[in-house]
């Protein structure tokens, strides 16, 4: 039986690999022909013609909607106050700072920008309302640890044209003004906003005009740009009360006054290495507190303010002598600033004042401004050393710098910083260390610019502050 | 309690020190670069010199030793052939090289003026 099965087995076998081999054959061919098809159909596919499809999609994409950035900072921060005939003052407060950028360009010629806002302490909401009516002033709304309320910081639009050989832009809405030049190497920011920190740092509403003369001059990076800004607005709220019940919406309150001020910046040479920037302000209708009783008081105008400054500085020092100096940054910058009181009487705690800054005379304060920031120990870390002194009658306009100790080149004296800046994961998230240390001379640097802002001798004054540090530690997201 | 608090934040400061991932190349930097070496030669500001090309297109002209960025802009802006084939920009390539990609025409990138 065995025998008979054997052959008709390998027969069954033969048979199915003979059939088998002809479908092979069968499937083969429609493959080819297949292959052939595709090979067809892939030739008349134009891949460069997909890449720039492709390119255009994207570049489309990117016009047709707003592109955002997050800058989140987690930072413990530990002030300290030595004050004259007072109990020293020392606290650590750990806050979270929120700036959401957006930016679109729906035309070649047209640009909009903006940031948003929110600066809060940890686990508190009440700020605004805890002893201090200055909290939530719109000057420094997203630059001071407050609650988690999202505040506008910078919303404008840009318009750019050529006019012959100078091309020019022109700008309005809220200002990219905190943040500007000098002031963006400690606050570890690439490209610096438009003033120039020294002396102008605050947040304000207004419009720039910006004419690029380097062509016409021939002198690299030269520009030189307008702006306007409205610091405050003399209006009433809506459904507001006055003496006889409501009043009109929006309609003059007659007594704060609408501060304006009109700048020019100079961007007088700039080749990447050596820069040199100038700035002439005049600001009018600056303003103080009127304390016409203990429980009415609002803010009168006292005078006139104007200023300038001008600063250097220099991007890689020398030209090749090393790679540490090539990555170095040395900057030195001269402000000044100069009061021109009216004779309006205004209350103060002391009883009437008139004048600014104390005095009924016209008062001319100076500052200067050094640093440097050098390579840090490991690729990509940087370290920085600053330095800065204001006269007796020195002001600026510095109320949106980010330091808990208020702005340190406010300062009436002395202020040194130092500071050290490491990449953790690339430039996405960073670590800072950072020590301020103002030695004061005369009070009143960081107030308004009436009777506030006096100088008083901080050695005689009872309760003034002589010396304040700032020592911040943070970690801080970007994309 | 605050002492505390500041060292042990000190101590968390340096161990990320020695943590961190070593930085690539800078835009920024590429920026300056671009300013101090290219754009007299070129004529132009930088935010224009990048829209020249997408990101794909600076890859891949960057690729190697950047010999076709090298062999376009010599011929396209004779002013920058002295740069362009010097040490210099051998050492300044990878900065930038990262600023052209950074503001490259489809990077989606809003100059700011």
């Amino acid at each position: 039986m065995k025998k008979l099965i054997a052959p008709l087995l390998i027969g069954a076998a033969l048979s199915s690999a003979f059939g088998a081999d002809d479908s092979l054959k069968q499937e083969i061919e429609a493959l080819k022909v297949q292959m052939a098809e595709l090979k067809n159909a892939q030739s008349k596919i134009n891949i460069d013609a997909l890449k720039s499809q492709i390119s255009e999609i994207k570049a489309h994409d990117s016009g047709d909607n707003i592109k955002w950035t997050v800058d989140l900072r987690t930072a413990y921060d530990v002030v300290d106050y030595k004050m004259n005939g007072v109990q020293n003052q020392d606290n650590g407060i750990w806050t979270n700072k929120l700036i959401l950028g957006m930016a679109s360009q729906p035309a070649d010629n047209l640009i909009f920008r903006g940031s948003l806002g929110a600066y809060k302490a940890f686990g508190q909401s009440n700020m605004a309302t805890n002893g201090t009516m200055f909290q939530s002033f719109d000057w420094y709304g997203t630059q001071k640890p407050s609650d988690s309320t999202v505040k506008l910081r910078e919303a404008y639009f840009i318009y750019t044209g050529d006019m012959g050989d100078m091309p020019y832009a022109a700008s309005f809405g809220r200002r990219p003004s905190v943040d500007g030049f000098l002031a963006n190497l400690r606050n570890d920011n690439e490209s610096p906003a438009s003033p120039i920190s020294h002396n102008i740092n605050m947040e304000f509403d207004g419009a720039s005009f910006k004419f690029d003369m380097d062509k016409m001059t021939g002198i690299s990076g030269m520009y030189l740009k307008l702006c306007l800004g409205r610091g405050f607005s003399e209006t009433t709220g809506s459904y507001s009360m006055g003496a006889t019940g409501f009043s009109p919406s929006y309609s003059e309150d007659n007594q704060t006054p609408d501060m304006d001020l009109a700048g020019l910046i100079w961007q007088i040479y700039d080749n990447g290495q050596y820069k040199v920037m100038a700035n002439y302000f005049q600001a009018w209708n600056m303003m103080d507190i009127n304390m016409v009783s203990m429980t009415d008081y609002h803010f009168s105008d006292v005078g006139d303010l104007t200023g300038g400054s001008l600063a250097l500085q220099v991007n890689g020092i020398g030209d090749g002598i090393s790679d540490f100096l090539d990555d170095s940054i040395f900057f030195l910058s001269y402000a000044y600033s100069k009061t021109d009181p009216n004779d309006n009487v205004i209350g103060s705690s002391a009883g009437p004042a008139t004048g600014m800054l104390g005095s009924s005379d016209s008062e001319t304060g100076s500052s200067i401004y050094t640093g440097v920031q050098v390579p840090g120990i490991m690729k990509g870390q940087r370290l920085g050393v600053e330095y800065n002194h204001g006269s007796k009658y020195w002001r600026s306009f510095t109320y949106g710098e980010d330091t808990l100790v208020g702005s340190k080149l406010a300062a009436r004296g002395d202020a040194y910083e130092l500071y050290y800046i490491l990449p953790i994961v690339g430039k996405n998230l960073t670590a800072q260390l950072s020590y301020i240390y103002i030695d004061y001379d005369y009070t009143g640097s960081d107030t308004f610019f009436g009777w506030t802002g006096t100088p008083q001798d901080v050695d005689t004054t009872a309760g003034a502050v002589k010396t304040a540090q700032n020592i911040r530690a943070s970690l801080r997201y970007r994309y | 309690m605050m002492k505390k608090v500041f060292g042990l934040l000190v101590s968390a400061f340096l161990v990320l020190g020695m943590m961190s991932t070593s930085a690539f190349a800078d835009a920024a930097k590429g920026q300056k670069y671009y300013l101090k070496y290219m754009k007299d030669g070129s004529s132009m500001n930088g935010a224009k010199f990048a829209t020249q090309h997408t990101q794909a297109e600076w890859k891949a002209l960057f690729d190697g030793k950047g010999e076709k960025f090298i062999a376009e802009y010599s011929k396209k802006f004779p002013g920058l052939d002295a740069f362009l084939k010097g040490e210099k920009f051998q050492k300044f390539m990878p900065d930038i090289r990262d600023f052209c990609i950074e503001f490259a025409s489809d990077s989606g990138n809003v100059p700011s003026c």
